[in-house]
């Protein structure tokens, strides 16, 4: 079997195809998949080139096989090609002269498209498109796959899923780096090794874009990373241009040394990618052959990951920002019900600014829908920030559902002790990847003494391990619980911090703040409980990052404890930082001349000032709508430029947060004009403009939907229907989208006669928008506000 | 690879500043902007040589075939052709996009630079271009992309699938014919053995006369 030899032997892939083919008379822009029907002899006869070579693994002729390029459109169907691609390799096998044991690897290259949100490629479209192959492939009776060539971790982890939940082979996973050691899509070899690990590949790897030379460090850094076998599939060298012909220079001579040195290293798996040919094989594995195999040892280290980021979990504390929590924070629950995303968004910018390492995501509330918030909200914050998140929720069907569509190892908050919750999570962290935290309590509750709780960690140890899961992934929560009730409880949860650092060798956690529930000023317990958990080996804090205190103490036990070089961090932290100016700036400005000069804090200022002294609605109405109608003529008249309007917007937009704080603490709410939906249409990307238009529609109290971009008409006609909305604001970018555009207002007249529908976008004209049937063309934001101001859109029932 | 200096007229151009009106505050934002955008910016491009044939608006590119009167003029008398493609890559739709949630007017600053970016790193990379044909004796004319008068939008997909841009630099198509990541190009650079000196290129060839932003 493959699987047992994987890291066990030199195993030896094949070499470059597609730059063979081109070689025999592949056209640019011919699908080479086609040659497994067309040229067929040509294809058998590549494999038993390579077989002869003396290669272990041929991969077959599948590269850009999927659905997006064989359909019902063109002239051979998907399934003729795998089945077609299949038959050769195996037809190879039987022509060849090889005595090894051979394996044929069903090879799945990228889908040629982005994923969303920057492109228009849904996760869950991915995996059915590799899914469709896999199946295929697993029915015909491949050895492995291999996914190859992918430059999105995201697309990759769609593949990966395929691969597994359709088959039981084994499944390889090679990404292709740059010189910048990095995946276009950003991520680093870290990040990446610790997704494809995650998601239990039995080998991982690079392959293409660079020559053997371009790739040491990139391997020599994912070797001292992975804890499974190594693949290294080159190219013979960069490509370069000759009279139109792309060239690769690396002879099969210095390919082999190079790999030579890889085995080395310790790679396990070794072949080619474009340019190699079956000379470069049959050197390599020539060379390489008898040398012998290192053995690929489990590497001890604890990381979580984005798309692009990877935490390590070692000496240096990590902090979780632990602000993402509707928990004891009314503005955010109306922000959860209210469906409101942004402010989700702020919470997590914010603590990311204020030096936060990774985010917990907790959306669980009475009266939502746990698992649709989390499938919304985790690639929304995914999708503005490169931190890894933890995701929070004792809900199991979120959980699962979380993890399936992070782009990354997420860290998992939590299990316990208890059976039940092990047996449900473990077997998710298994499949998904994810470092998981273990609270030391169970089904006799929380032990009150250290002892108790050491004993609870290494029952969820022993249980992950049953479940394949490694003590390296498992952080034990210590559990801070409050002093008010037990004053003894501090020294407890301390004492269980360094037994864990010292008797279990284990990673540790604490929510820091619990420890002063229902204490007055609890900062100040907090901040100095703080730097004792550090002190006793807290490796992972959940905690407040916008408390200065708090962050003052990590600092200070950062450079205390010989853990910030130089003390660069404390120094960049607070050097010029004048001891008693911390939060007392002050502004001369009125909240009108702010706004108008589009200044965010003076805005900030200049509101909280005039609370002390005025009514809110009476700050609305005599400061706030006057400077913005003086901005907004200004703009129609053209001395305003739109920057400047948009930065008065924001200015504005900052005074309205503050006085709705303001009116939260007294119940009210600010009057509405009525709702608006924004969207931009089906097959549009770009959405600039519409969030433009959503800004100054709100500052004129408008209560906006914004359902986001490339909206299918159905959900437009949905939304307003139940929502009773009276005006629709659609914006499209391009030609081939403004079709879209029409026939979700042919859906709107059908189903709400009553809505008027506005439309905006670059390619637009007023003559256009009569054309498909819209109520008015906004030429600008302007005229949105003024469109919208010309109507009564209050309906009687909210 | 050397940093290639972004046009600043440009970007007032895109943020709708007419003739230096700009204030020093709005100068310094968009300053900042732009070493935001510049950090994070990867600029990749690829092209591929082929022959070309063009007789009237029948035009032949060895590689797929065409009709377009207006390309049929720019490439008239050209014997060979580059399909040329290049992009700023995905961090910058993902800053983009981030500023758009959350600072609007940032984002707004953003594009425009980032538009104003992929033009004059086309003009580098087609410089590089330029200088080794003109090894061959061959001189280059305007850079011709898919959408420019009426050359359809279509030809993105021979384009981005000749030169296999997803894999060579990240660049794909929707199905919507939208290129992702935003800030990217695909075009046309005809090759011919004369040197032209009047070369119109963007607005000067453009059909849409009312256009906001036409110079």
């Amino acid at each position: 079997m493959l699987r047992e030899k994987l890291g066990k032997e030199l195993l030896f892939f094949d070499g470059g195809t597609g730059t063979i083919l081109q070689e025999k008379g592949l056209k640019a822009g011919e699908l080479p998949e086609v040659w497994n029907i067309e040229q067929r002899e040509t294809i058998i006869q590549l494999h038993t080139d390579y077989l002869n070579a003396g290669c272990n693994i041929i991969k077959t002729n599948t590269f850009g096989a999927n659905h997006l390029k064989f359909n019902e459109n063109t002239t051979y169907q998907l399934e003729q090609i795998i089945v077609a691609a299949i038959e050769n390799a195996k037809e190879a096998q039987k022509n060849c002269n090889s005595q090894k044991d051979t394996y044929i690897a069903l090879d799945i290259g990228p889908s040629g498209k982005l994923l969303k949100p920057m492109g228009d490629l849904s996760f869950e479209d991915a995996y059915e498109l590799f899914s469709e192959v896999v199946k295929i492939g697993v029915s015909c009776g491949v050895d492995l796959i291999l996914i190859e060539t992918m430059s999105d971790t995201y697309e990759a982890k769609a593949a990966i899923l395929a691969a597994k939940e359709n088959s039981n082979l084994p499944v390889i996973a090679t990404m292709i780096f740059g010189e910048n050691k990095q995946l276009l899509t950003g991520g680093n070899v870290l990040s990446t090794v610790a997704l494809l690990e995650g998601l239990g590949v039995d080998a991982l790897g690079l392959n293409c874009g660079l020559g053997p030379v371009q790739m040491k460090d990139i391997l020599k850094e994912m070797l001292s990373y992975a804890s499974i076998p190594v693949v290294v599939n080159p190219n013979a060298g960069l490509p370069r241009s000759e009279n139109g012909k792309t060239i690769f220079d690396v002879t099969p001579e210095e390919f082999s040394a190079s790999m030579k040195e890889f085995v080395e290293m310790g790679a396990s798996v070794l072949g080619g990618c474009c340019g190699t040919t079956p000379n470069h094989i049959k050197m390599l594995v020539d060379t390489c052959e008898s040398m012998a195999i290192k053995e690929v040892t489990n590497k001890e280290i604890t990381v979580v990951s984005s798309y692009a980021k990877a935490v390590v979990i070692d000496e240096v504390p990590v902090l979780v920002g632990e602000r993402i929590n509707p928990t004891g924070k009314a503005k955010f629950k109306q922000a959860l019900k209210d469906n409101d995303l942004e402010y989700v968004l702020r919470e997590g910018l914010t603590q990311q600014e204020r030096g936060a390492h990774i985010l917990d995501v907790n959306v669980g509330l009475p009266g939502i829908d746990e698992v649709a918030m989390m499938e919304q909200v985790v690639p929304e914050l995914q999708s503005i920030l490169d931190l890894p998140l933890q995701i929070d929720t004792s809900n199991v069907e979120a959980m699962e559902r979380a993890l399936r569509i992070y782009n990354g190892k997420p860290l998992i908050n939590s299990v316990n002790g208890t059976e039940e919750v092990m047996e449900a999570i473990f077997p998710l962290v298994k499949k998904y990847g994810g470092v998981v935290i273990g609270l030391a309590l169970d089904e006799n509750g929380i032990p009150t003494t250290a002892s108790g709780r050491i004993e609870v960690a290494k029952k969820i140890y022993e249980t992950a391990k049953r479940h394949g899961i490694q003590k390296k992934d498992i952080i034990i929560d210590a559990l801070a619980m409050t002093i008010s009730s037990d004053t003894s409880s501090a020294k407890v949860t301390l004492e269980t911090l360094q037994r864990i650092r010292d008797e279990l060798h284990g990673k540790s956690t604490l929510g820091v703040s619990n420890i002063s529930f229902g204490l007055p000023q609890r900062s100040i317990i907090n901040a100095n409980f703080f730097t004792m958990a550090l002190y006793s080996g807290l490796n992972v804090a959940i905690m407040n990052p916008n408390s200065e205190a708090m962050m003052q103490s990590y600092y200070s036990y950062l450079a205390l404890m010989d853990k910030d070089e130089q003390c660069n961090n404390y120094i960049s932290h607070y050097a010029g930082v004048k001891e008693d100016t911390i939060g007392t700036k002050s502004t001369s400005l009125s909240l009108g001349d702010s706004i108008e000069r589009g200044l965010k804090e003076g805005a900030f200022e200049a509101t909280k000032e005039l609370l002390k002294t005025t009514k809110p609605l009476d700050i609305i109405n005599q400061e706030l709508v006057p400077a913005l109608d003086r901005v907004g003529k200004g703009f129609e008249k053209g001395t305003v430029f739109l920057p400047q309007l948009l930065m008065s917007a924001e200015a504005a937009k900052t005074a309205f947060e503050v006085i709705k704080t303001q009116l939260a603490t007294t119940g009210q709410v600010q009057e509405k004009k009525g709702k608006i939906i924004l969207a931009t249409v089906k097959g549009d990307i770009h959405d600039i403009g519409k969030n433009i238009v959503k800004v100054l529609l709100e500052n004129y109290s408008y209560e906006v939907i914004d359902l986001g971009k490339d909206v299918a008409p159905e959900v437009i006609v949905e939304t307003a229907i139940k929502e009773n909305v009276l005006l629709v604001g659609l914006s499209a970018l391009m030609t081939t989208t403004v079709v879209n555009m029409e026939e979700t207002i042919k859906q709107l007249r059908k189903a709400k006669p009553d809505c008027k529908i506005m439309v905006g976008g670059a390619v637009l004209t007023k003559d256009y928008a009569d054309d498909i049937g819209a109520d008015f063309y906004g030429k600008d934001a302007m005229a949105t506000v003024t469109y919208a101001e010309s109507l009564n859109l209050l309906t009687s029932h909210r | 690879m050397e940093k290639v200096e972004i046009t600043r007229k440009e970007v007032y151009r895109y943020l709708g500043y007419k003739n230096g009106l700009i204030d020093e505050k709005t100068k310094d934002m968009i300053e900042s902007c732009i070493k935001e955008l510049e950090q994070i910016a990867m600029p990749k491009f690829i092209y591929q040589v082929y022959p070309l044939s063009v007789s009237g608006n029948r035009i032949d590119f060895s590689v797929f075939q065409t009709n377009s009167k207006h390309l049929g003029i720019n490439l008239k008398g050209c014997s060979k052709v580059a399909l040329f493609a290049a992009t700023l890559g995905i961090q910058v739709d993902l800053l983009i996009g981030k500023y758009s949630k959350l600072e609007v007017s940032k984002a707004f600053f953003m594009q425009a630079i980032a538009a104003a970016m992929i033009e004059d790193y086309c003009n580098y990379y087609q410089h590089i271009i330029e200088k080794e044909m003109e090894k061959e004796g061959l001189y280059a004319r305007p850079r011709f992309s898919p959408g420019y008068g009426d050359f359809s939008l279509e030809h993105q997909k021979e384009i981005t699938s000749i030169l296999n841009t997803p894999k060579t630099i990240g660049l794909t198509v929707t199905d919507t014919l939208i290129l992702a990541p935003a800030k990217s190009v695909t075009a046309i650079i005809g090759f011919s053995t004369t040197k032209q000196h009047c070369h119109k290129h963007g607005c000067e060839v453009c059909k849409k006369i009312d256009c906001e932003f036409r110079r």
